[in-house]
């Protein structure tokens, strides 16, 4: 349950963040809560790299645990 | 038409509408906070997609029930086969 309340909370701080936002008035204070726009791509640009890069490593490791000596 | 050329021709023209916006290719002047909300688009549509999945994953695993008799059949089947292999000379 708590996987669904992150991932509510993500979602929603994102869709504010996207959306809502740039309809917002600049001199609003809600906008000092929230990073400049740049950053709403680039995060999840890094997350994904990050995430690709546990992956692989999760699969090297495996994959080198399970190397038999080689069968002829 | 083939599925896939139907998810080719259907990305592509919602692709072509999200350039559209963000480069301003057909310099239709759209307000700013237009062009502000449809650049981060492609990207906010994965994170969506991504909580959504994180959420039907989480929910599911949170709302699985206990299956008794599928638990006691597979130990009773667990016990048979231990006997089973006991007999024919297998040491456990």
């Amino acid at each position: 349950m708590g996987l669904v309340g992150f991932s509510l909370l993500l979602f929603t701080y994102y869709t504010i963040w996207v959306i809502i936002l740039p309809f917002v008035d600049s001199d609003h204070v809600v906008h000092q809560y929230f990073l400049p726009r740049e950053y709403s791509v680039i995060l999840p640009g890094i997350a994904a790299l990050i995430l690709l890069l546990c992956v692989g490593t999760f699969i090297g490791v495996v994959t080198r645990k399970n190397r038999k000596p080689k069968v002829d | 038409m083939t599925k896939l050329l139907e998810w080719v021709f259907g990305v592509s023209v919602i692709g072509a509408a999200w350039a559209l916006v963000t480069f301003d290719l057909l310099n239709l002047r759209l307000p700013e906070a237009y062009k502000e909300v449809a650049w981060p688009m492609p990207v906010y549509l994965l994170v969506v997609f991504g909580c959504y999945s994180l959420a039907t994953v989480g929910y599911r695993v949170a709302t699985f029930n206990d299956c008794e008799e599928a638990s006691k059949e597979l130990q009773d089947q667990i016990k048979e086969a231990k006997e089973d292999l006991r007999r024919k000379g297998l040491k456990m």
